[in-house]
């Protein structure tokens, strides 16, 4: 068998894979009928004006994009701040702080919720939507640090030290030169942040109540073994965003900022 | 008018941090996310605390005094070592038939000379990795559930129905479908690393395609199999989601064990305790991991070999 034919075999099975649940949860939320069946009963929109009634939902949908608002605000000081002190600044121990700030990766999401709360709840704070955000800022903190690195590392040390002969003093020079030339870096880990903060679905099960309750565990807590199509409906929102997410960076950045070796 | 609130900013910077205060601006630009992440650290300090102490069935709150008695318990009850036996299992398949995946797939993206075939595979990528567990998982629900698609198209050429949902099976599918994403993208950078004429050297002095292939690209990617590897077996080992929604509650994994021993059964130091088994294993597993072969592409430094 020639190479091409048997890259390509596998590659179409991933992207089948890949694709399949998407398609069918869009395909789905079209249906005119009360249940998910094949082939569907027909088209239509009446689950989409469902949607609009569906007023659970709708507070679930306000509070995710809080959450993921509030991730996103921390997440870019935070990460950026760390990525260029630790790409640009000689720092005692920087291997056990590497270390220290991969633990929100080396924790298991499951442990992290349940240590969040143990705090959260200490401090009182258990019963409100910030902490959320706060928490899906913490557990994926590295991605923003990581996206930021990569622009700091591949940013030549020259042009800075260029901007300080010249005369720039450090603010000014961190401000013109630096931060514009990291900005894809921010912008890159900006948008994987928000995203996922906006569909972060264990940490936030453990965290929030009937009351704070945010759109993936509610959508989560409606899954029953009768798939409705409403569900799908619902679900279409985050094919929504993703899409939107996705052409953001692509326009921005550019996706191919993804494949360069680090 | 910029350039002059730059001025100005720089005039209070020089105010609040002076030069002999230089050598400690690194750290000041680490300490915000020394104290995010500490938050984190401060939350694991409870866990460990209250693994140690057992639930008072009088009064339902945690023993003062210390002892081992969470980890005994889960000892000697065989339904864990079961548990924990199915989620090492399902973390190992995962991993090898997911590397397996992702290697033709990020080996054509950084190959092709097509950049629009490049954009559709890296969109198809980021779709599902956008879209999220949950609701992946609800649309394998409709394809594979007892009325599912899967099965009415079995069914009308004659075979079934099948048991497709609440197995096994099912569970590893989906994190495999899950995984595939950060696979691909964790191993892609370090195929881009190698050149193209290696693999043409190696074919002009007589190797196959598929020798080239494992031979010399599959070793020179080794720091990208590394990273993906490990990131894949720890997200799979520590996975919630799947287990729950595909799994139907008959194939838990630890982390459903976890959290099914803290809302249900209502004991935080018996979750605790589980909690730090499933750390401790995880843990353990990945320093091997880096010991044997190194820790590949992880850590956020460009040339740090010791990092992560």
């Amino acid at each position: 068998m020639t190479k091409g034919v048997v890259l390509w075999t596998i590659v179409g099975a991933n992207l089948i894979l890949l694709a399949a649940p998407t398609v069918i949860v869009l395909a789905a939320s079209f249906t005119s009928g009360n249940i998910i069946q094949f082939p569907p009963d027909g088209f239509s929109l009446r689950w989409y004006a469902r949607l609009l009634e569906l007023t659970d939902f709708r507070d679930a949908f306000w509070r995710s994009l809080q959450v993921a608002l509030i991730c996103t605000a921390l997440s870019l000081p935070v990460g950026t701040l760390a990525a260029i002190g630790l790409a640009r600044y000689r720092v005692r121990f920087a291997t056990a702080i590497q270390v220290y700030l991969l633990l929100p990766f080396t924790v298991p999401l499951v442990v992290s919720g349940l240590g969040l709360m143990f705090l959260f709840g200490a401090w009182g704070i258990l019963d409100q939507l910030w902490p959320v955000g706060i928490a899906t800022c913490i557990i994926n903190l590295p991605f923003m640090i990581w996206a930021v690195a990569a622009s700091v590392n591949a940013l030549d040390p020259d042009l800075e030290h260029a901007a300080a002969n010249c005369g720039a003093a450090p603010l000014p020079a961190f401000l013109t030169v630096t931060l514009p030339a990291v900005m894809p870096g921010i912008i890159t880990g900006g948008l994987i942040m928000f995203v996922l903060a906006f569909n972060e679905f264990i940490v936030s099960l453990i965290l929030t109540d009937a009351r704070t309750v945010t759109l993936p565990v509610l959508v989560y807590n409606s899954i029953r073994s009768v798939v409705t199509p409403d569900l799908a409906a619902v679900s279409v929102v985050y094919i929504v965003v993703a899409t939107t997410a996705i052409l953001l960076l692509d326009r921005l950045v550019g996706l191919d900022t993804f494949l360069k070796s680090r | 008018m910029a350039s002059r609130l730059v001025d100005g900013l720089e005039v209070v910077r020089a105010a609040l941090w002076p030069k002999p205060l230089a050598w400690a601006t690194g750290y000041a630009l680490l300490l915000p996310a020394l104290l995010v992440v500490g938050l984190l650290a401060l939350g694991l300090v409870y866990i460990v605390d209250a693994s140690f102490r057992e639930l008072d069935t009088r009064t339902f709150l945690l023993a003062e005094t210390y002892s081992l008695g969470n980890f005994q318990e889960i000892w000697e009850r065989t339904v864990f070592w079961r548990i924990t036996g199915r989620t090492l299992l399902a973390a190992v398949i995962v991993t090898a038939i997911t590397l397996a995946l992702a290697f033709p797939y990020a080996y054509l993206m950084v190959r092709t000379r097509s950049s629009l075939l490049r954009k559709l595979l890296l969109i198809s990528l980021f779709l599902p990795f956008f879209i999220g567990q949950v609701v992946r998982a609800y649309g394998w629900l409709i394809i594979l559930g007892q009325q599912g698609i899967a099965n009415t198209l079995l069914q009308q050429i004659g075979l079934g129905p099948f048991r497709l949902i609440f197995t096994y099976e099912t569970v590893i599918f989906g994190l495999v479908q899950y995984m595939l994403p950060f696979a691909v993208l964790m191993l892609a950078p370090a195929l881009a690393a190698i050149s193209e004429e290696v693999e043409l050297a190696a074919e002009s002095l007589g190797a196959r395609w598929w020798e080239a292939m494992l031979n010399v690209v599959v070793p020179m990617a080794k720091p990208g199999f590394v990273a993906a590897g490990v990131v894949v077996f720890t997200i799979s080992l520590t996975d919630f989601a799947m287990p729950a929604v595909l799994g139907g509650g008959t194939n838990d994994f630890l982390a459903n064990s976890i959290y099914h021993a803290f809302f249900r059964i209502s004991d935080p130091g018996l979750a605790s305790a589980l909690a730090v088994i499933l750390v401790a294993i995880g843990s353990t597993i990945v320093a091997i991991l880096f010991a044997w072969l190194g820790t590949g592409t992880l850590g956020f430094r460009k040339s740090s070999g010791a990092s992560a």
